[in-house]
């Protein structure tokens, strides 16, 4: 890279290849179909961080285009999500606008590079007690024949199988008492965030962040129940905001599918144009019109094809419907990003949860 | 990183600004709008050819002279066709270059605070982002592209490899409905460079009856235009 960089004058390519992980080749994924009752972690699954960096100075030099980044946070976990259903391991997967720390298992993700030809995401997962499942850099390289990309299909279905593999090997090394103690370590942290004051000596946390229960609520415990009556609110607000996700990727599909297509073609155009510059590959003599010519017509054509790209981002508007609720009789509607509708939400039954049980709130 | 610096003092000392381009803190000016090219207000090609090469023939005989030989013919530092700096083919080239760069007859520019689009018919569009009012710099395995705002003047210079670097200084004139642009291509065959002006006119795009976008998925579409 170093000599590419003095042949050229110029800072050779932002992503350094020797900072990207070994790809994940090809992967099977592992499924589970007998999984007992108490092993079907529910997962919520938040939208991934785009990895746009503040400063906008550097977007250009980096190939990042924020506006499909932004819509790439969503895609992205959608597909994970539909990968985690297929393995047959796991309860409900839910893609949340934000974490929350009370899933049972909340995955985070972060897009660390994504061009079409490679794809690198930091991906950890950790469940309510606050158990690392996973704190891992995964990466997956496309091959020619995974573009056009079939109906259906990802050209980086492997990345998201690996992940889903590795959860469940973390997951089958988990006794049933454990896991048993995430679920109620979830709906007493769930319960927490309503009420410290009449949940909060439930769950004992130790220095390293770590949840463990010291007593359980009394079975039929009528302030347990209104708890659970609020959380299927939420997850009735999140299983709609998932169909508009869903909807999302269904939209977003054929087109993301031919932006990366052109990305990977990019991405390869340049290295070889790399490769070419480093053996002096040049038709004419240095200094000639036909050697001139070369070298800008190279300049010339990834500007158009940048300038391409940067147009089909403009496309991705991910608007946002407004989302209509009813609760308690009263029908809601939330307006502005997922994000901010989910926020309003959750405020809106707290509130309920306050004013049925007569608790201060939070 | 000598080769760019060597390269960045030449560009500053051409085209149409004698001064080496600072940062300005000055309210851009605005070069926003449609402009067809002005052939006849524009730099003659050939005739910028025959200059650079007397120059050049100047400087030739200049340095015989000083080397004592007298009885050299004139002109004998440029033979066209020979390799080498300064070579015929090397001058030659960078004229052609220069044509090749700047033919583009229309210019569309979109422009607000943030940053200014030129949309070149035929080639790649010139872009560049304010930030701050800094000079911008994006460098990419196929070149490296500064620009910003240099008093009333845009800049953009562009260096690629082997040798090549171009500046575009775009001028707005008084009354704002002319256009110059000076191209200065820079070849490290050539020692001096080759500066073309294009001059633009303002116009009010007519209707051509139909419009057209780029698609991802059909490509360029053009639908009719129904009049309103």
């Amino acid at each position: 890279m170093a000599l590419v960089s003095l042949a050229l004058g110029v800072p050779a390519i932002a992503v350094a290849e020797n900072s990207l992980p070994q790809s994940v080749g090809t992967v099977r994924l592992q499924q589970d179909t007998s999984a007992a009752e108490i092993e079907m972690l529910d997962i919520g699954l938040a939208i991934f961080d785009a990895g746009i960096p503040a400063d906008k100075s550097t977007h250009s030099k980096l190939g990042i285009f924020p506006e499909i980044r932004k819509s790439e946070a969503q895609f992205m976990a959608v597909i994970l999500r539909q990968t985690l259903i297929d393995s047959a391991a796991w309860g409900v997967v839910r893609v949340l606008p934000q974490a929350d720390s009370s899933a049972e298992l909340l995955i985070s993700g972060k897009i660390v590079h994504s061009d079409g030809l490679s794809l690198v995401l930091q991906i950890s997962a950790r469940d309510a007690t606050g158990r690392q499942w996973l704190d891992r850099r995964y990466s997956d390289e496309t091959w020619e024949s995974d573009y056009p990309v079939a109906p259906g299909a990802d050209p980086f279905i492997d990345l998201y199988r690996q992940v889903a593999n590795d959860l469940l090997a973390f997951r089958r090394q988990l006794s049933a008492a454990e896991l048993r103690q995430v679920r109620q370590v979830a709906e007493l942290r769930y319960a927490g965030s309503l009420s410290p004051e009449a949940f909060g000596g439930y769950l004992q946390r130790s220095e390293e962040g770590r949840y463990s229960v010291l007593r359980l609520p009394a079975q039929g415990d009528p302030m347990m129940q209104r708890v659970t009556t609020i959380r299927n609110q939420e997850f009735l607000f999140i299983d709609t905001v998932d169909e508009q996700y869903a909807s999302l990727y269904e939209q977003m599909s054929p087109t993301y599918n031919l932006w990366r297509q052109y990305g990977r073609e990019q991405a390869i155009y340049r290295k070889e144009y790399q490769q070419r510059v480093a053996n002096r590959d040049s038709r004419g003599r240095k200094g000639s019109f036909v050697a001139m010519q070369q070298t800008y017509d190279a300049y010339k054509w990834s500007k158009i094809h940048e300038q391409d790209l940067d147009e089909l981002a403009l496309g991705f508007n991910n608007e946002v419907t407004p989302t209509t609720l009813e609760v308690s009789g009263k029908v809601f509607r939330l307006n502005g990003t997922l994000d901010t509708q989910y926020s309003e939400w959750r405020t809106i039954l707290r509130q309920i949860f306050t004013l049925e049980t007569g608790l201060p709130p939070q | 990183m000598l080769l760019l610096a060597c390269v960045c003092l030449v560009l500053s000392a051409c085209g149409s600004s004698k001064t080496v381009p600072q940062v300005s803190s000055s309210n851009p000016v605005d070069l926003a709008g449609s402009w067809e090219m002005d052939y006849g207000q524009s730099d003659n090609i050939q005739t910028k050819l025959d200059t650079l090469v007397r120059e050049l023939r100047r400087d030739a005989e200049r340095r015989a002279r000083s080397s004592g030989s007298m009885n050299q013919a004139p002109g004998a530092g440029i033979v066209v066709g020979s390799s080498g700096a300064n070579s015929g083919a090397s001058i030659i080239g960078l004229a052609q270059m220069s044509e090749l760069i700047t033919r583009s007859p229309l210019l569309r520019i979109k422009q607000d605070e943030e940053r200014i689009s030129v949309k070149r018919e035929e080639t790649f569009a010139l872009s560049c982002e304010f930030h701050s009012g800094e000079f911008h710099t994006v460098e990419t395995p196929f070149g490296t592209e500064t620009c910003g705002w240099n008093a009333h003047q845009l800049v953009f210079r562009i260096l690629l490899p082997e040798g090549l670097s171009i500046q575009h200084v775009m001028t707005l004139g008084p009354e704002g409905e002319r256009l110059n642009i000076a191209t200065t291509v820079v070849s490290d065959q050539v020692s001096y460079p080759f500066t073309l002006n294009r001059v633009y006119n303002r116009f009010v795009p007519g209707s051509s009856g139909f419009r057209c976008t780029q698609t991802l998925t059909r490509g360029r579409v053009c639908t009719t235009e129904t009049a309103d």
